[in-house]
Parts: C-alpha cells; structure tokens; sequence
C-alpha cells in the first residue's frame, strides 16, 4: 500500500517536471525568441533612419543598383553599384529552403567590401557616385576569375581588384590614386543562424595566435593593431578578412552593442575574403589560421580537437552517424587497459566468494557496513571489481565536446544516418530516445548496485524513462553516442559475467 | 561557509540524481562523493576540494583502492561538559592530523 503511494507521486513528480519543461519552453523561451526577431526588425526599420559611423546613411544607398553578379556552381554574388557585395546566395542543395534563399549578407550595414573615408566630403560623394566595372556577368566555370570596380571621386579614383574562387575564396585589391584615410569592411556578420543557444559576433586573430572573440552585446569601440583575421560570424557562416601582412581593425558597436569590423588603411591594401559556411577544410585550405574562426563556445579548444578526430574518422567511413559510434569504440578501447585489470581481479574475486556471502549475510540490513566490509575484503587480497569513479568522469568532457560540435558544425548539419535526416537536430520518430532508455533499463539491471534509502532506488528505476523524455528533444548525434555507449557497456558486462559463470563452473 | 554550502549541494545532487544511474562504481570507501561531503564539514572549502579532486583521480583501476578515510590537519582546542551529538570521530594521528570518520551514517 505504502508502496503503491510512493509509486504514484513519483509518476507524478515526473509528469509534472515534463510540464514544467513544456511550459517553459512554450511561456519563457518562445516569447524571448518572438522578442528577439521583433527586435531585430525593429533594429532594422530605425536603422534607416539613424546616422551611423560617418555617413548618413539614406534610401539610395540601401537599395542600390546591382553592377556585377558572379555565378558559380556553388555561390550566386552580387556586387552593387558602390562597389560591395550586396548579397550572396547559397546554391548547394544542403543550403535550398523552401521559401527563402540562405543569403550570407545581411540586411544590416556595413555589406562586406564597403569603403567609408574618414574625409566627410570624400565620403559622401562615394555613395552618390557609382562604381563602373569592367565585367558585368562573371562565371566561374570552377576557375577563379578576376574583374575590376573603379569609382573616379572627383579626381580620386578608387580602383578594387576583385578575384572569385569557385568556394567562395575572393582576393581584394584596393588602389587609391592619392593616399586618404578610409576603412574596409569584411560586412556585417551573417545574420542567417543567430539565436540565444550559440555564440556569434566577431573574432579577430592577431599575427602572434592570439583570438579576441567578441560576442554580440559586448562590444567596445577599440583599435586593434597586428591582426590578420578579421571576421563577422554567426552559428554557421562567416564572412573574413584574412592577410598575411598584418593589418589594423577598428572594432565599433552599433546600436546593439554587436561589434562591426572595419579594416584601417590609407593606401593600397591587399587582402583575402571568405564568404560562406564554417567547413572547416575549405577555412584551412585558404589558411590554417583560419580554422579558429570556427568558435564551439565554452570548451572550443576541446571540442575543436574532437571534431578533427571525428572528421578524420568521417573522412574513413563516410558517414557521420557511423563515424559517431567509431568514435565511442576508440573511447571504449582507450579506457580498455583499465577494463581489462579489472576483468583480471575479477578472477581472484572468485576465491574470495564464500568470504562474501558470509559478510553478506552478516550485514544484511546495514548496507553501508558491508560496502566497507567489502572493500577491506578486496584490499586485503588485492582484487577490486569495480572500474572507478575516473573512467566516468572522462566521459564527461567527452559528451560534453560532442553536444557543442553537434551544435556548432555545419559539416554536421543536415548529415543523414539512417532514418535520421539530420544529426544535428532531434529525431524526428523518437526512435534514439526510446532505444537510449531501453539500453538504459537493461544497463541498469546488468550493472549491480546498492543503494542508501528507498527514495534513491525508487528515482534509479524511473531514470531511464526521465532520461527518454528528456533526450527526446536533443540531438540525435549525441542521443547515437549515448546509445552506443550504452550497448557496448551491456556487452562489455555481459562478457565480464559469462567468464565469470564459466569459471564457476570449473570450479 | 557559503561556500562550502555550494560546493555540497552539486555532490548531494549527484548522489540522489546521477550515482543511482551509474550504478556502483567507486573503489573506495567512502566512496568519492561521501569522502568529498566528509571533506568540505570538516576541512577548508579549497582544500577539500583538491583533496577530492586527486582522490577522483586516482578512482582508477590502476590504484588499489578500498578504505581511504580523509585525513586533515587540525589545531584542537578540547572543550569539556558540552552536551552535543557527535556527527564525526576525529580519530588522532601524528602532527595534528586527524582521521575523519563519520559517527553514525545517516543521509
């Protein structure tokens, strides 16, 4: 009877904490997240109106004639009549929505490869006078092709030699006629994917290694001299600046606080841009240096070290969802040694097995008595069966890496295992949820334990159930992992058991 | 004692919520959760802290194992005709060092 209470508040306990889950979520982070696009909206109507940096910035300039399109198999680019990019679709299958085209520019200003002069004069007449090109349709055909933008500023001729690669690679050159102050911008960060989970902003790396990351909302008006990558990023896309000369950044929030880059020069200035998704091989193959501008958030230097383990194991088998449970099995065989002595004192725990029962026996009703009395007995004769509280807590960082390079990688993105369509985000059938909690069960009943009072026991039998729901909404890449992690913990234990039986047996 | 406040909490959260889904595992009594509480009652917060930390560390199959009962350095001064209940035995060793070990074992 008693127990057929405790039973009934723990189902409830549990439906109750899934309410307040689904309430939260529908209540708190839904509005937060309403509010948030509301605001940007709002951001971008007065942002029309408002006077910003030192220009002003009117009607002609937002809506600006296109002078260039440079297609390629994978990109469609724009440049406008004052020389920037004024967008850039993505054409890769990965990156097709139904009702909009992904483009890497934002609304917001400054689009990458805007000039401003510092000379007020200078200034507004180069958002009055168009630039003139010297191609108007460039198709890369898998070559990079180069085309040239001038602008004669009343006797100030404003030259850009522009390169395309066919990954989204441009190299920049920008020719003055006389020397004049002005600052170049690598754009406004991408505004495609921008929510509350995932760090975005800007990042600049200095010629020494060292990052300045800095986060949306945080940004301070400063100058950073002897950097050689400056860029805008969001989860997924980028938009940089990269030279091997180094060159000086002005950091200067707009009215969000989010920091806007521009590059200070005041002659000819050479420089390498990228506009397009964080792939890490594409970043490398312009620069090694560029991979930091993939940020994980909290723990990017280990997470970034498990992703190019797991890349290089994708690179192996192909797919992700499989290089996934590769990566549990290296995990598994790594902790092996550890495993494996204690499979070894497992075989000397066998002579020991009527001393046990007879402890057992003796402290029946005190299980912390016997927890002590078992573990004198296993010094003594130095066996111990149990694995340890390290080998778990070095899953720990490992799960943990995994969660934040699901959550950051676009090369994860959209990847398909199974009946999975994509890794990155929860199962659609609840499949790998319900296969976790299942594992889970069994794992339990598998693994011996003891517990301290009836409270605990009763949590320890709904866990698996709890867990379910709750993993129910994570990614389905790290639902894989613990799944995996799970089923090979029952091989694992049911082979320490069957040696155990068989040796039994010989006995 | 704020912070040893906070820096309990988490271990008895682990102990009710986490440890019963891991299962047995410690090869230590106490085991490394109860030796950490033990720790912070009984000894500086920083302390007890690395002292838990390297006793996670060498959980492992490659250490022994079994009793390891926290020791910690202490200046008593005895105090006679208190009436209280005894939550732990410092059991004394050489130097001002104690060995904790907890009364009666009650969650």
């Amino acid at each position: 009877m008693k127990n057929n209470s405790q039973m009934k508040r723990i189902i409830i306990a549990t439906v109750i904490s899934f309410i307040f889950f689904i309430a939260y979520d529908y209540f708190v982070l839904q509005p937060k997240q309403k509010a948030a696009a509301k605001t940007v909206m709002e951001q971008n109507k007065t942002m029309q109106t408002v006077k910003k940096e030192k220009t002003k910035i009117n009607k002609s300039i937002l809506n600006s004639k296109t002078l260039v399109i440079v297609r390629a198999k994978d990109f469609e680019a724009k440049i406008d009549e004052f020389g920037r990019i004024s967008s850039f679709i993505l054409k890769q299958k990965k990156f097709e929505k139904k009702d909009k085209d992904i483009n890497l520019v934002s609304d917001k200003l400054p689009k990458p490869l805007e000039i401003r002069f510092n000379n007020q004069k200078l200034n507004s007449e180069a958002f009055k006078i168009p630039y003139s090109a010297n191609k108007t349709d460039v198709v890369l055909n898998g070559n990079k092709k180069t085309f040239i933008l001038t602008q004669n500023l009343n006797g100030e001729i404003v030259k850009k030699i522009i390169t395309f690669y066919p990954n989204g690679r441009y190299d920049v050159k920008v020719e003055l006629s006389k020397k004049t102050k002005y600052f170049l911008s690598p754009g406004y960060r991408p505004s495609v994917a921008v929510d509350h989970l995932t760090v975005h902003g800007s990042l600049i790396e200095k010629a020494d290694d060292t990052l300045d990351v800095i986060k949306d909302g945080d940004a301070e008006q400063k100058t950073v001299k002897n950097a050689i990558v400056a860029a805008g990023f969001d989860r997924y896309y980028t938009t940089l600046f990269f030279s091997k000369k180094p060159f000086e950044v002005m950091i200067s929030p707009d009215n969000e606080q989010n920091p806007v880059l521009y590059i200070v020069a005041n002659s000819n200035l050479n420089l390498t841009g990228y506009i397009g998704p964080k792939y890490v091989d594409t970043l490398r193959a312009i620069n090694p240096a560029l991979v930091d501008v993939v940020q994980y958030g909290v723990g990017t230097f280990f997470a970034r070290k498990l992703f190019l383990l797991l890349d290089f194991l994708h690179k192996i088998v192909i797919n992700w969802g499989v290089a996934i449970i590769l990566l549990v099995v290296i995990v598994r065989l790594i902790l092996f040694p550890l495993t494996y002595k204690g499979m070894v004192s497992m075989y000397k725990l066998k002579e020991l097995a009527p001393k046990m029962k007879e402890i057992q026996l003796k402290y029946k009703k005190d299980p912390q008595k016997l927890q002590m009395h078992m573990m004198k007995l296993y010094k003594e004769h130095g066996a111990n069966p149990l694995g340890g509280c390290l080998p778990l807590v070095l899953q720990i960082p490992i799960f943990y890496g995994i969660y934040k390079l699901l959550l950051y990688s676009i090369e994860l993105k959209g990847a398909s295992f199974l009946w999975i369509h994509d890794l990155s985000s929860m199962d659609p059938y609840f499949i790998l949820p319900v296969l976790m909690g299942v594992s889970m069960y069994f794992h339990q009943r598998l693994t011996p334990s003891n517990f301290q009072d009836k409270m605990q026991e009763k949590i320890f039998k709904f866990l698996p159930l709890i867990f379910t729901f709750m993993m129910a909404t994570f990614p389905a890449g790290l639902v894989l992992y613990w799944t995996t992690n799970n089923i090979l913990s029952i091989a694992q234990q049911w082979f320490i058991n069957r040696v155990m039986a068989a040796k039994k047996v010989k006995k | 004692m704020i912070l040893k406040k906070l820096l309990k909490k988490p271990v008895r959260f682990y102990q009710y919520f986490i440890s019963p889904m891991l299962g047995q595992n410690c090869r230590y009594y106490p085991t490394c959760s109860e030796y950490a509480v033990w720790e912070i009652e009984c000894d500086n917060a920083f302390k007890a802290f690395f002292k838990s930390f390297f006793r996670i560390l060498r959980c492992n199959q490659l250490f022994r194992g079994g009793i390891d009962y926290p020791v910690i350095k202490k200046n008593i001064n005895p105090k006679f005709g208190i009436k209280k209940k005894i939550v732990y035995w410092l059991v004394p060793k050489e130097n001002n060092k104690f060995i904790v070990i907890k009364a009666k074992y009650e969650k």
